[in-house]
């Protein structure tokens, strides 16, 4: 990661912190928010494939799939924008998944991290079943705004950290003598 | 490949090229730790964790593929599992991005094999079993890279096993299956494989990843379009692929025991091993998912002694009750120095071509030190053996 990137995640990061704790003063603005943002995130991925197509799949076997793929998604970005009352069951469902597979996989990393001796498995252990169970409150809110608001914003505000500290991350420099 | 060859056929292997029943014990240990060295097991001796050679499932679903994590995974499956063909190799009309990927697609005889095998030359056992691993995998391997990359090393439709009939093959249509339980069933034509993500970096994109367990098998012989390939199909014919490569150990062995003057690509000791050539033909021919048992029976019956089952805690103990310097006497102590001097070389040796997927590589000698300290170990260790 050169300096630019570096400078780059940070900035996002401290974005994203300030972005969760501004929607979480105000949930009900926030949960607009949210989809627009959901939305916004269809219509960059359908430019992030035809853009990634045209430099790269291009050359691949059945490369064409991905360019159709990012027109479709693109379109689908547009048209969920023009309606931007998704229904909050569809928040839900991104929620739950997103926090249930991560916790799932914390959880099993942190029992192999045992069977290895590693002395931090606890950590990993209590990260997966808070994650597991924040993807389980998922299904007992569904009918609370708020709720699914505070929960999405812990997801952005953990991600947030999560990138922060890989702006800090030392470059591994393999030397050569 | 997998422990039938890695453990017992570089044991065989080994013991045709003149090595003694304990030093090719060493050595096959070597090349099988190989697949088993990743950065839980080194966590929990307390090694380095640059010293990592492979990386488990939990692992790479853990794992992050930002820019540090991609380089992470790329020194550590082109280092040992699909060590690069040509760096420098040319295709039209593609962004650097592309060929920089494309660059770091796996194959037998390139320079850097012959790169890795020198390296070993006059150093440890470890070491000689390091390079026999990547040695044999770039057969295995070959048309895949080991970055995460959907446009290299994604697969389609079009896979079919050539099953021998009569003179010629008859083929069969294999469609692979995401099911990581089930044992891949080589008579119902049924091979798990992972899973068809259209990310570019996605970790189920590395590797030979999307043909499931196909290169790993001796007896296979399949055909496919390489998603790199521009629509031409690739035939694989794994049992011919498998023995060149034993013939290929043997010649490499045979240089690094002093037997040879110098290594060449290309070059494989026939005449060494063609008493054995029927007999290892017909194992690798078997229709079986391992051969561990018939190439164990082989070697045993070489050195007319017993081939013990591999272990992966057989060092442990001994690396943690060693303190300081003495950690690197130990097995597991020369078996980190060779991965990280492998590790080392091929990094360099990418970062030099102006790719910077395996990340960033420094001469010491004008640069000094800088980032994470565990080739530091490395530097030191050089500068005594050239003292």
């Amino acid at each position: 990661m050169n300096s630019i990137q570096r400078l780059m995640n940070f900035f996002i990061s401290l974005a994203m912190i300030l972005g969760s704790i501004l929607m979480l003063i105000n949930p009900e603005k926030g949960y607009v928010v949210i989809t627009v943002i959901l939305s916004l995130g269809l219509v960059f991925s359908g430019i992030g494939s035809i853009l990634y197509y045209f430099k790269m799949a291009r050359h691949m076997v059945g490369g064409k799939i991905i360019f159709i793929r990012g027109v479709i998604v693109f379109d689908l970005g547009l048209f969920t924008y023009s309606i931007s009352d998704i229904p909050k069951i569809y928040v839900l469902m991104y929620l739950l998944i997103i926090h249930g597979f991560s916790g799932l996989v914390e959880i099993l990393r942190a029992i192999e991290g045992k069977n290895n001796g590693q002395k931090r498995w606890k950590l990993k252990l209590s990260h997966g079943v808070l994650d597991f169970s924040l993807a389980l409150v998922c299904l007992f809110v569904i009918h609370s705004v708020q709720f699914t608001v505070m929960i999405y914003c812990f997801g952005v505000f953990y991600s947030a950290l999560v990138r922060m500290a890989s702006a800090f991350r030392k470059t591994e420099i393999v030397y050569i003598q | 490949m997998q422990e039938d060859f890695h453990y017992y056929a570089t044991y065989c292997a080994a013991f045709i090229a003149g090595y003694t029943h304990e030093e090719c014990m060493d050595i096959c240990y070597s090349a099988q730790f190989v697949d088993l060295c990743s950065k839980s097991f080194l966590s929990g001796i307390g090694a380095p964790l640059s010293a990592a050679t492979t990386q488990l499932q939990l692992e790479l679903m853990d794992v992050r593929t930002d820019i540090i994590g991609l380089q992470d995974i790329t020194r550590i499956w082109a280092s040992f599992h699909f060590l690069p063909k040509d760096l420098y190799a040319v295709k039209k009309w593609c962004s650097k991005k592309y060929i920089n990927k494309y660059r770091l697609i796996c194959g037998p005889n390139g320079e850097l094999l012959a790169e890795t095998v020198k390296l070993a030359k006059n150093t440890s056992l470890q070491a000689v079993g390091t390079a026999m691993h990547v040695l044999a995998d770039t057969w295995a391997h070959m048309y895949f890279a080991g970055t995460p990359s959907l446009v290299i090393n994604n697969t389609d439709y079009y896979f079919y096993e050539l099953i021998p009939e009569g003179d010629g093959y008859t083929e069969k249509h294999i469609s692979f299956k995401h099911s990581p339980k089930s044992p891949d069933n080589p008579d119902k034509c049924f091979y798990v494989g992972s899973l068809y993500q259209m990310n570019e970096n996605s970790i189920m994109n590395l590797g030979h990843g999307r043909a499931g367990h196909l290169p790993d098998y001796s007896f296979i012989h399949y055909k496919y379009l390489p998603a790199w390939n521009g629509y031409k199909e690739v035939v694989k014919d794994n049992p011919s692929d498998y023995y060149k490569a034993f013939c290929q150990m043997v010649y490499a062995m045979k240089y690094l025991r002093g037997d040879i003057d110098s290594f060449k690509t290309d070059t494989y000791a026939y005449d060494e091993v063609a008493p054995y050539e029927g007999r290892i033909k017909e194992i690798l021919n078997t229709r079986q998912l391992s051969v561990s048992e018939d190439f164990k029976k082989f070697g045993e019956e070489l050195s007319g002694r017993v081939i013990e089952k591999f272990d992966v805690n057989k060092y442990k103990e001994e690396y943690v009750s060693s303190s300081g310097n003495d950690k690197d006497k130990t097995f597991l102590g020369k078996f980190i120095i060779a991965a990280l001097s492998q590790k080392s070389m091929v990094t360099n040796k990418i970062y030099k071509s102006g790719n910077r997927l395996a990340g960033v590589s420094v001469d010491y000698k004008s640069k000094g030190f800088k980032g994470i300290k565990d080739f530091a170990k490395l530097i030191s260790l050089r500068r005594n053996w050239d003292e």
